[in-house]
């Protein structure tokens, strides 16, 4: 293999793990990422480090946790000092580039990579029916045309399937019929309800007060259209889902057809991933922000179409517990480019050659500021911290004392995550030992403050009203 | 009052970002066709020239962000569809984009034949510009059907297949889809069931199996006939005709094409 192979991060955005045909999902028709899976490995137990774009964006970039980079919410700020991804690479001799959605905030991309396309004002959070296309474009414009010597590593950041919010967001003041009584599809052409559409309403009071209440922190528009909604509208809400991912992974296999008609073919690793997932109907929810496993748990496959790169094809690990973290790590390695030392990360690279490497055995996930899980091979722990009564901006943790309510599911036995077992009592000691796994986790962190007004005033904002709820709730 | 006459649910963005504009912007763009002077059928030597042109009025709620002067349109760009009959059977097509969010400016020409469905005829050619400063300023490709049957296109002296091809299904254009609908109207086949058929966006992405068929008629700001489309990889748009052959209205997830101008 190439010391230097090119190497090409094609990211989808809102993307639930088992969303793509290859993996048994008969509700989508995923081709062209079908075709990345047939050539590589494909890790079914990796998880976004937060469920928001920003903030997962940033670990991405930095191969740090969301506590750590500044951005624990889609308005945080990423500390200048820590090194991003394109400008470790740029330092360690490859050209990098960057076309589509980047969603970093705090980072300029055009400082750190030479950007293929940022649309006319920058592309923010949505938008894929504009710019996915013209991403698409800008990348056929550069792999037809690139002929430098130094080894190029592109990211390709698409939208889609994220324009399901705009979808959601229609139905905020108007009623749009389902399209069974229109006419226009029948009954059976929609998926089902997921089983596991009804929830346990024991959650984290950070779950409730985000997600669930009246005056939701979160997009509470959308959750007063939703609670209009009949079974149909559920199933059509997940119908337009899967179109939205048939049409990015058309993208895709545009990309794909031109990268294997030029002389890149046989010496570019190319990893897939996604942000964050997609409720999707699960637990009666929409959109991400939650730590249930749609939500947090996303694509990560690493393949080449030829045989420059020495990885298996069509292979599950179903093993090995993967982090957004992990990104920069495996694209350090496989450049032969040293990681910064501060990366919470582990490069992917032994896994998939099936080298024995010492891994983690836990996944260890952020969510909105205060909210917690830990992920082991039987259980989810999810937790959260109670907002301090003086705030320091200083992410929470680990701090036992400050720690809130608890939802705990066997993942073995209940794999939907419909019942709470924090509630019995023959469950306190798996609570106590995800606890202390969460705390050990936290304490390798380097949290630091948040010294920007806009993430301060959200926490002082969700704070306030975290606070009332536990004060009301008593 | 333009803001209280209710919109059908397909095309009814009057709310979030654009509220109210939207409404009294399509309320005014149709009466602005309707007024249009120019409506006759334009004749050329060879058959008719038809020329359409459409504002792009934005529909997504996240993002958008009115340019300048809040009392300027809300428009974000503009689509024309301009074809002309040749030698009985063919109509070529020449469409331009122009969308100023993304940056990009697009032309595409392509034939069809003269029938229902608008069959794509033989090969096409797509010219993007992008006015945004990255790197990408420019892209061309050149797209032909071959006889196995499949879509090749040629992108910087690079070919690639885009999709290999259902016969059973007609295979059309995006673009073309202007025309098929007021045949529809035309061929009083309005109301029959709904249709499969093959079409290539934008002339590069191939939707193998979509369905178009009838959604409603209304009366109200204008009376319209309605149609749907959605496929494999094709999120539902809504296609609205009048009873003189002109498609009106078309609205997709995140614009709004609205007629502004026609000849012929």
């Amino acid at each position: 293999m190439n010391q230097h192979p090119n190497i090409l991060f094609i990211n989808t955005d809102q993307h639930s793990w088992d969303a793509i045909s290859a993996y048994g999902n008969p509700y989508l028709h995923t081709p062209n990422i079908d075709l990345l899976h047939q050539n590589g490995v494909s890790f079914t137990k990796s998880y976004c480090t937060d469920p928001v774009c920003a903030a997962a964006r940033s670990s991405w970039a930095t191969g740090l946790y969301t506590s750590e980079t500044g951005v624990p919410f889609n308005g945080g700020q990423l500390h200048p000092e820590i090194p991003d991804i394109g400008q470790v690479l740029k330092k360690g001799g490859y050209r990098a580039f960057h076309c589509g959605k980047w969603h970093v905030p705090g980072r300029d991309v055009r400082e750190s990579f030479e950007v293929l396309y940022y649309g006319n004002d920058n592309i923010g959070a949505g938008g894929a029916a504009y710019y996915d296309s013209a991403s698409t474009h800008a990348v056929a414009d550069f792999l037809t045309n690139y002929d430098e010597k130094e080894p190029f590593y592109l990211q390709i950041g698409y939208i889609d399937p994220h324009d399901v919010c705009e979808y959601l967001h229609n139905h905020e003041e108007k009623r749009i019929p389902n399209p069974v009584e229109q006419g226009i599809l029948s009954e059976n052409e929609l998926p089902p309800l997921p089983e596991n559409f009804d929830y346990d309403i024991r959650e984290t009071v950070l779950n409730r007060v985000c997600r669930r209440v009246d005056d939701a922190l979160i997009h509470s528009r959308i959750l007063k259209a939703v609670r209009e909604w009949d079974e149909l509208h559920w199933r059509y809400f997940r119908w337009n889902y899967y179109r939205f991912i048939e049409k990015v992974d058309a993208e895709i296999g545009r990309v794909l057809s031109l990268l294997q008609q030029t002389s890149f073919n046989d010496n570019t690793l190319i990893i897939f991933s996604a942000d964050h997932g997609e409720a999707c109907g699960s637990h009666q929810l929409f959109q991400k922000f939650a730590l249930y496993e749609e939500s947090v748990r996303v694509p990560f496959i690493v393949s080449c179409l030829r045989e420059g790169i020495s990885i298996e094809k069509e292979r599950f690990d179903n093993t090995h517990f993967v982090s957004g973290v992990d990104l920069l790590p495996t694209v350090c390695d496989y450049a032969n480019i040293e990681t910064p030392e501060a990366s919470q990360g582990m490069s992917l690279r032994p896994l998939v050659e099936r080298n024995d490497t010492n891994w983690r055995e836990h996944a260890y996930i952020e969510s909105n500021y205060w909210g917690r899980a830990i992920i082991t091979d039987q259980h989810k722990y999810i937790t959260e911290y109670i907002p301090k009564t003086t705030e320091d901006f200083i992410p929470p943790g680990p701090d036992e004392k400050q720690l809130g309510l608890v939802q705990l599911f066997d993942k073995q036995n209940d794999p939907g995550e419909n019942v709470n077992l924090a509630y019995e009592p023959n469950y306190q000691e798996v609570i106590d030992t995800c606890r202390d796994k969460l705390l050990k986790q936290e304490s390798q962190l380097n949290r630091q403050k948040n010294v920007h007004n806009r993430p301060q005033n959200t926490i002082t904002n969700w704070g306030n009203r975290l606070q009332d709820y536990w004060q009301n709730s008593k | 009052m333009i803001e209280s006459i209710p919109l059908h649910w397909s095309f009814d963005y009057n709310h979030g970002a654009q509220k109210p504009d939207y409404a009294r912007e399509l309320i005014e763009l149709l009466h602005l066709y309707k007024d249009s002077s120019d409506s006759r059928n334009v004749n050329t030597v060879n058959g008719q020239h038809r020329r359409h042109v459409y504002q792009i009025l934005p529909n997504y709620w996240h993002g958008y962000q009115r340019r300048n002067n809040q009392n300027e349109s809300i428009s974000i760009g503009e689509v024309v569809v301009e074809r002309r009959q040749e030698n009985g059977d063919l109509w070529k097509y020449n469409v331009r984009y122009i969308n100023n969010t993304n940056g990009e400016n697009l032309r595409y020409r392509f034939s069809c034949r003269d029938e229902i469905y608008r069959p794509l005829h033989e090969n096409w050619n797509v010219e993007v510009h992008n006015s945004c400063t990255d790197i990408y300023s420019k892209l061309s490709w050149d797209g032909y059907l071959t006889s196995i049957p499949e879509i090749q296109l040629r992108i910087n002296n690079t070919d690639i297949t885009a999709g290999k091809i259902d016969n059973s299904l007609p295979l059309t254009c995006n673009w073309a889809l202007f025309d098929v609908f007021p045949a529809l109207v035309e061929s009083n086949k309005e109301k029959v069931d709904s249709v499969d058929i093959a079409i290539l966006d934008d002339l590069e992405q191939l939707r193998p199996k979509c369905r178009i068929g009838y959604l409603d008629t209304i009366e109200s700001p204008i009376s319209l006939v309605g149609y749907f489309l959605y496929g494999t990889g094709s999120l539902p748009s809504y296609w609205w005709v009048d009873a003189n052959g002109n498609t009106v209205i078309v609205s997709s997830v995140f614009e709004t094409l609205v007629l502004k101008e026609k000849m012929g």
